[in-house]
């Protein structure tokens, strides 16, 4: 039987269910004692001369602060399912512990006021000092755990200043606690002396030390910059996986319906090779990413595949949304009535951005179109001419018929394709010698 | 290179394929549905067992997936260029579902005759394969596209001498151009007024510039795609 039993977790400080600093929490998670016991046992020891006390300070110092649950898990991540694990418990409100703290302190001192008024000599000579000096401790130990969540939340700048801030007072009272408590009787000269000389002492040795240190911080940010990188990916890989496992089943309920199993089969494929191949451009800076988008939008409205080819690129401008709404209506009647394959070309120059659009339908005769149809001399060829480009049609019977339309770029040429100024490519206008007709 | 010698009369059997893929099923599927004008005799799954089935079987085309596992990291292209030794007699199609760019000429590059995405039809594929065989450069429209990103569309990228390698010639271009609108060789020959032949002529030349050309236009391409 004891076989069967599961390794112990870890001593971990839990981030939920903690009431003070998760010392009982972990050590009943550890021990496998219900966290009630272990909290009583705690007090008794602490009221029975403090010793409680003084082991929880211990452990909260020492034992590092997560999810014993977590740590116990030591698959490595390679291995981990790539989609984060649900959280099952929510956070436990706790007690609101340092305003408790904060009270108690301030009653002990009200006590302690009135004793003194009341004549009772407590040796004030010490317990001034050690009180300061436990007050600047607080301060400073109250960091570590603040530390760690301000970093889970990101808090941002102000959340490290305060905390820099507390840090350094702490350290300035527990110094002069520790000053005022042992040179109790000398007098202000020596006691400046003393402490100009141990921050001396204290500033060689930081001065020694620091290179250590500022490399252990450059190691942790390394780190932590990979992990977060790790984080990304794996957030990828469990989006794509997610959406590939809904497209499954959407095509096992429907695989009797080959249309629409195929179309859903085409956009699945598509999305997951713009995820794995491609680096994505931020939205409105690229006219190349616009027609792939309307061009994928055609084909699953339609169940008819589409090969886009795209050269160059540039920054969308209201001319070539214009192009782009005229290739849109090509492609959709190539898709209606014309065969597959369908081809979408776009080639941006600095010159102009050019489409085409072909499909391998019976064709048409532009003079057969009825001059109320508002499809082709409307919808493509006016929109484009209305802003300055050209377009024609060209419709063969058995050969399919090609949209091609053509907007000027105006001087200012779009970032995405400028050109390498002062290349050696400009050397010589193309001449005619560039013919090559009669190569063969 | 590119001269036409291989325009030996075409063997009558089936042209012996090995086909290169880390995918099972693909390999399945592409093994069911290429027709009686291609017969697969090995295949092979990552960089290492490419390489030994090609030298074993010495075929005249392989159809070589772009992204394999194994060897050195470098994929297809890696494949290709251990394989270099049979490059006269061997012929290496491109076949991929990736589009990137940077992906497929790096394959055509090390001595691929020609690319195309998994998403073509059987027939085509076949096609595809024995035109290959027969000497030929496959050039899908999406190739052509990434010729034209490589070398540039713009007026001052057009070669002027003849045997430039880092600029396509007007008519090299317009080749391209017309294969990338998804034109038919034929009809790239009947729109241009020339015949077939000389369209594989230059598609041929074009993909010798993409193999040799020294670095410059390439070299601004793929700065502007940010690999380097």
């Amino acid at each position: 039987m004891t076989t069967e039993r599961p390794p112990r977790l870890p001593l971990r400080r839990p981030p939920q269910g903690r009431v003070l600093g998760g010392v009982a929490a972990g050590l009943a998670a550890h021990l496998r004692l219900p966290v009630l016991l272990v909290r009583v046992a705690f007090l008794l020891f602490a009221l029975a001369g403090g010793a409680g006390l003084v082991v929880y300070v211990f452990w909260w110092v020492t034992v590092p602060s997560g999810d014993p649950r977590l740590a116990a898990d030591t698959t490595p991540t390679s291995l981990q399912r790539l989609a984060p694990r649900l959280r099952l418990r929510g956070p436990v409100s706790a007690l609101p512990v340092r305003d408790v703290l904060i009270g108690a302190a301030l009653i002990a001192g009200a006590f302690v006021l009135v004793a003194i008024r009341a004549g009772w000599d407590i040796g004030a000579s010490w317990v001034l000092p050690a009180l300061v000096a436990v007050g600047g401790l607080a301060l400073a130990w109250s960091q570590l755990d603040a530390a760690h969540r301000g970093r889970a939340a990101d808090g941002g700048r102000t959340r490290r200043s305060t905390l820099v801030l507390r840090l350094v007072g702490g350290v300035v009272l527990v110094m002069v606690g520790v000053l005022l408590l042992i040179g109790q009787d000398a007098p202000v000269p020596v006691l400046v002396q003393a402490a100009v000389a141990s921050l001396a002492v204290l500033a060689g040795a930081a001065l020694m030390l620091a290179p250590w240190w500022l490399r252990l911080v450059r190691e942790l940010g390394d780190e932590r910059a990979a992990r977060a990188r790790e984080a990304e990916r794996a957030d990828i890989a469990a989006h794509l996986h997610d959406s590939v496992l809904q497209t499954l089943a959407l095509i096992r309920s429907r695989a009797d319906d080959p249309e629409a199993v195929a179309r859903m089969a085409r956009a699945q494929e598509r999305e997951l090779r713009e995820w794995l191949y491609t680096d994505r451009t931020a939205p409105g800076t690229s006219l190349a990413a616009e027609l792939r988008a309307l061009v994928a939008e055609v084909e699953d409205g339609r169940a008819v595949e589409v090969e886009s080819v795209m050269v160059g690129d540039c920054v969308p401008t209201e001319e070539t949304s214009a192009l782009l709404q005229a290739s849109r209506e090509a492609l959709v009647n190539a898709v209606v009535h014309g065969r597959p394959p369908v081809t979408v070309y776009l080639e941006v120059t600095d010159a102009a951005v050019e489409v085409f659009v072909r499909d391998r339908g019976d064709g048409f005769e532009m003079d057969d179109i009825a001059p109320d149809r508002f499809g082709v001399r409307e919808s493509i060829l006016g929109r484009v001419h209305r802003r300055g480009g050209t377009a024609d049609v060209t419709s063969r019977p058995g050969w399919g018929t090609e949209v091609r339309l053509r907007m000027p770029r105006d001087g200012s040429a779009g970032p995405a394709t400028a050109p390498a100024a002062g290349t050696p490519t400009d050397e010589d206008e193309p001449s005619t010698t560039a013919d090559e007709g009669a190569r063969t | 290179m590119t001269t036409p010698t291989d325009a030996t009369p075409q063997p009558t059997g089936p042209v012996p394929v090995v086909l290169v893929d880390d995918h099972h099923m693909f390999r399945t599927g592409v093994r069911a549905s290429l027709d009686g004008r291609v017969q697969v005799v090995g295949e092979a799954a990552d960089v290492d067992q490419a390489v030994a089935v090609v030298h074993e079987h010495r075929p005249p085309v392989v159809l070589l997936d772009v992204h394999l596992p194994g060897g050195n990291g470098g994929g297809g292209a890696e494949v290709v260029r251990r394989c270099a030794d049979l490059l006269g007699e061997t012929k290496f199609l491109a076949l991929s579902v990736s589009d990137a760019a940077e992906d497929v000429v790096a394959v055509i590059r090390a001595g691929a005759r020609g690319y195309v995405t998994k998403n073509i039809s059987a027939s085509d594929l076949s096609g595809a394969v024995v035109r290959v065989a027969g000497g030929d450069a496959v050039f899908s429209p999406r190739l052509a596209g990434f010729v034209l990103d490589a070398f540039g569309t713009a007026a001052g990228d057009v070669a002027v001498a003849d045997d430039e390698l880092d600029r396509l010639s007007k008519r090299e271009q317009e080749v391209m151009r017309l294969i990338a609108r998804g034109y038919s060789y034929r009809e790239v020959a009947s729109e241009l007024f020339i015949s077939i032949k000389t369209v594989e002529t230059h598609v041929s030349a074009v993909l010798r510039k993409l193999q040799l050309s020294s670095r410059y236009e390439l070299t601004r391409w793929a700065a502007a795609r940010r690999l380097l």
